[in-house]
C-alpha cells in the first residue's frame, strides 16, 4: 500500500501521475507473459491523484477569483509535462512492450513536438489555442507515422482478421436474435423486409404500366400523319358541301314533278288532238296510194334482204 | 473591479463558446442543408428524382441529370444557400434534375448494379426528358455515380445522351493507382462475400470509417480542432456544420453492389477489361458517343488522378476534355476554390454544349 494513500497533504500530480502510468503500463505488459512479478494497484494512486487534483483545483478558483491565474510558468509547465511523458516511454520502449514500434515512433514524435512547442516563446494559456497550436506542431508527424502503420501488412492483416471476426460474431448474433423473436411469434426485421419486397414488386409493375402509358401518350401524337388535318379540313368542306347538294337534289325533285305535270298535260293535248283528228273527213285515195305502193316496195325489200342470209348460210 | 468584470465577462464568454462546442460534440453537427427549392417529380422504391425550380429564365435547352453515388447523400452538391453547386447551376439557366437514391432497407439487399444502371437511370433520364420536353440530356455524376453514368452512357449510346460530366469518377483500378485503397481492398484482407453475408447492406459507419482511415489524423483529430478554433476564434460555424453533418450522414451501401463494386471493380479492375456484364450486356467504355468533361483533384486520395483519367483511354477520336483541379475528393466541389474554379469550368463546358 502507498504512503501516499495515508497521507493528508496533496502530492504532486505530475509525480502521481508518472507512478501510476508506470504501474498501469508495467502491469498490462507483464499481463501477456504471466509474470508474476508484483505490482501495485494502480487505482489507489488514481484516487489519490484525484484528491490532489481536487484540491489544485479549489486552489485554482481561489486564484481565480482574487484575479491571478497562479504562479506556474506554463512554459515551465509543459516542459515538466513533455519531460515526464518521454521519460515514460522511454522506459517502456526499454521494456520491449512495443508490438507495432509504436512507442518508439511516438517518443521520436514526441521529441519533435517538444522542440517546435518550446521553441515558441509565447505559450498560450489558453487550451484551446493550445491545443491548435499543438496540433498545427504534431499532426503532419503523427499523420506520417499513422499512416505507415495503417500501410503495412502486418496492420492489415490484424484488422481484416478484427473484421472477420466482428462480421462473424454479428451475423451469429443476428442469426439468433431472429430465431429468438421467431419463436416469440414477433415479426422480424426479414419478415417485415419480406412485405416490403413485395410492395416494391408491386410498385415496379406500376411504374411499368405508367411507362408504358407514357410511351403510348407520346408515340400516339407522333403516329399521326402530318397531313392528317389538311385531310380533315377536306373532309369537313365535302360536308359543309353536303346540305347544299340535298338542296339540289330538291329543286331537281320539284323539277321532275313539273316535268311530270308538263308530260301529262302533253299526254292529253295528244289524245285532244287524236281525238279532232278522228273527226275530220278523209282525204282522196290517190294521195294515199302512191304512200301504199311505196310502202309495199318498201315490204318486198325488206323480204329479200331477210331471205339472202338463209341462202347464205 | 472593473478588471474583474472584464475578466468575468471573458469568462462568461468562453464558457458560451466552450458549451457550443460540447453541443455539436455530443450531439452532433445540425444545419439545414439541400435548400434550393425542388419538387419530385418521381419516385421508385427509395429513389427520387427532383426538379430543381427555375430562378431564372431557362437559356439552355439541353436539361441536366445529377447522378450521385450510393454512398454518402448528395445533398453535398446542395449543401447551403451560397454554397451550392445546384443552386449555380439553376441560377445560371439550367434546368436541374438530381436522382437521390435514398436510404436502402433490408429488403434493397439484393439491389445490383444492372438494376441502378439498366432500370433506375434509363427511367430517369426518360422523366427528365419529358417534364423538359427536351429531346437531348447532360448526365453529371459524381464519384460512384460517374461510374455509373458511363456505363449508362456506353450501354446507351444512341438514347438522347448529349454530353456527359465526369467528376472524380474512378473508371481504372489498378492497384498501383489506388493508393492505400490498394491494401484495404485486396482480396487477401478483405473479402466483401463474408461482409455482405453478415451486414446484408454494409452499414454506412463501416464504409465511412474506412473512408476515414485513410486520413485518420485529420479525419478524427484535425475536424474537431478546427472546430474548436473557429468557435474559439467566433468565425462563421455555417460551413463547417453543413460539411460535418454530411460527412456523419452516411448511408448503407447495398449488399450486392457493394460486392459487385468491390470485387469486380476494386478487385478485378473488370471496367476498363471490358468485362462488366450487366444483364447479358457487355460495358464497353469505347461505345460512348457524347461528348466528356472529366474533372479530377490532384489532392484526391479517394479518386486519384490515373483512376479518372484512364476514361480518355476510351474515347480516342471522340470530343473530351480532362482538367485537374488542386483540391481533394469533396473539396473538389465544396471549397472556397469550387466557386471560383470548378464551377465555372463545368458551366461554360456545358454552356456551349447545351443549346
Amino acid at each position: 500500500m502507498p504512503k501516499e494513500g495515508n497521507s493528508r497533504e496533496p502530492a504532486d500530480p505530475m509525480e502521481l501521475w508518472e507512478k501510476w502510468y508506470e504501474t498501469a503500463s508495467r502491469g498490462w505488459s507483464n499481463t501477456p507473459d504471466g509474470s508474476k512479478e508484483t505490482y501495485m494497484d494502480p487505482f489507489i494512486i488514481y484516487r489519490t491523484w484525484m484528491k490532489s487534483v481536487g484540491k489544485a483545483q479549489e486552489l485554482m478558483q481561489e486564484q481565480l477569483t482574487a484575479g491571478s491565474f497562479g504562479s506556474m510558468d506554463p512554459r515551465e509547465a509543459w516542459k515538466r509535462w513533455f519531460e515526464t511523458i518521454t521519460d515514460i516511454l522511454e522506459k517502456s520502449s526499454a521494456r520491449g512492450a512495443d508490438p507495432f514500434g509504436l512507442t518508439a515512433k511516438w517518443l521520436e514524435m514526441m521529441k519533435e513536438a517538444r522542440a517546435r512547442i518550446l521553441a515558441d516563446a509565447n505559450i498560450p494559456a489558453d487550451p484551446f489555442t493550445l491545443m491548435k497550436q499543438w496540433y498545427d506542431a504534431t499532426s503532419e508527424s503523427w499523420a506520417k507515422v499513422i499512416g505507415d502503420i495503417i500501410g503495412t501488412e502486418k496492420f492489415m492483416e490484424s484488422a481484416s482478421q478484427f473484421l472477420e471476426s466482428y462480421a462473424s460474431l454479428y451475423k451469429t448474433f443476428r442469426r439468433a436474435n431472429e430465431e429468438f423473436f421467431s419463436n416469440l411469434q414477433l415479426p422480424t426485421r426479414s419478415d417485415i423486409a419480406r412485405v416490403a419486397e413485395l410492395v416494391i414488386k408491386v410498385e415496379d409493375k406500376v411504374d411499368s404500366i405508367e411507362d408504358t402509358l407514357e410511351d403510348f401518350e407520346d408515340n400516339y401524337a407522333r403516329a399521326i400523319p402530318a397531313n392528317l388535318e389538311e385531310r380533315l379540313e377536306q373532309v369537313e368542306r365535302k360536308l359543309d358541301a353536303l346540305p347544299d347538294t340535298f338542296q339540289n337534289l330538291a329543286t331537281v325533285a320539284g323539277l321532275e314533278k313539273r316535268l311530270d305535270k308538263v308530260e301529262s298535260k302533253l299526254d292529253k293535248l295528244l289524245v285532244a288532238v287524236e281525238k279532232i283528228q278522228a273527226t275530220e273527213p278523209p282525204k282522196s285515195s290517190r294521195s294515199t296510194r302512191p304512200n301504199n305502193s311505196k310502202a309495199q316496195a318498201a315490204r318486198r325489200k325488206s323480204s329479200k334482204v331477210q331471205a339472202l342470209p338463209a341462202e347464205a348460210e | 473591479m472593473s478588471q474583474n468584470k472584464t475578466t468575468q465577462s471573458d469568462n462568461l464568454s468562453a464558457l458560451k463558446r466552450y458549451r457550443t462546442g460540447m453541443q455539436i460534440m455530443l450531439e452532433g453537427a445540425k444545419a439545414d442543408t439541400g435548400q434550393t427549392l425542388k419538387e419530385v417529380i418521381w419516385t421508385k422504391n427509395k429513389a427520387k428524382l427532383y426538379h430543381y425550380e427555375p430562378k431564372v429564365e431557362k437559356r439552355f435547352s439541353v436539361p441536366i441529370l445529377i447522378i450521385y453515388g450510393l454512398i454518402n447523400r448528395p445533398y453535398v452538391l446542395d449543401l447551403m444557400p451560397g454554397n451550392s453547386f445546384v443552386e449555380y447551376l439553376v441560377e445560371h439557366g439550367f434546368d436541374v434534375f438530381m436522382l437521390d437514391w435514398g436510404t436502402p432497407g433490408d429488403e434493397d439487399k439484393k439491389l445490383s448494379f444492372e438494376d441502378y444502371v439498366l432500370d433506375y437511370i434509363p427511367r430517369a433520364v426518360k422523366k427528365a426528358l419529358r417534364a423538359t420536353r427536351a429531346e437531348e440530356i447532360s448526365l453529371l455524376g459524381y464519384c460512384m455515380g460517374g461510374t455509373m453514368a458511363a456505363m449508362y452512357a456506353a450501354l446507351f449510346p444512341d438514347q438522347s445522351l448529349r454530353n456527359l460530366v465526369l467528376l472524380t469518377a474512378p473508371i481504372d483500378f489498378t492497384p498501383a493507382d489506388m493508393g492505400m485503397f490498394r491494401l484495404i481492398t485486396s482480396p487477401k484482407y478483405f473479402d466483401p462475400d463474408h461482409i455482405v453475408e453478415a451486414f446484408g447492406n454494409v452499414p454506412g459507419d463501416l464504409i465511412d470509417t474506412g473512408n476515414r482511415m485513410l486520413k485518420p489524423v485529420t479525419n478524427f483529430v484535425g475536424t474537431y480542432v478546427t472546430m474548436w478554433d473557429r468557435i474559439m476564434q467566433g468565425k462563421s460555424m455555417d460551413t463547417w456544420l453543413a460539411m460535418n453533418k454530411w460527412v456523419n450522414d452516411g448511408v448503407p451501401f447495398v449488399g450486392e453492389a457493394f460486392r459487385q463494386w468491390i470485387r469486380d471493380f476494386y478487385q478485378q479492375n473488370k471496367l476498363v477489361k471490358g468485362e462488366i456484364v450487366l444483364r447479358g450486356r457487355r460495358v464497353d467504355l469505347s461505345n460512348m458517343r457524347c461528348h466528356i468533361l472529366s474533372v479530377a483533384g490532384s489532392k484526391d486520395h479517394i479518386c486519384s488522378l490515373p483512376q479518372a483519367q484512364a476514361i480518355e483511354r476510351f474515347v480516342s477520336g471522340k470530343e473530351i476534355e480532362f482538367h485537374v483541379i488542386d483540391a481533394g475528393h469533396v473539396g473538389l466541389m465544396t471549397g472556397s476554390d469550387a466557386k471560383k474554379d470548378v464551377w465555372p469550368t463545368i458551366f461554360h463546358w456545358l454552356e456551349l454544349r447545351s443549346k
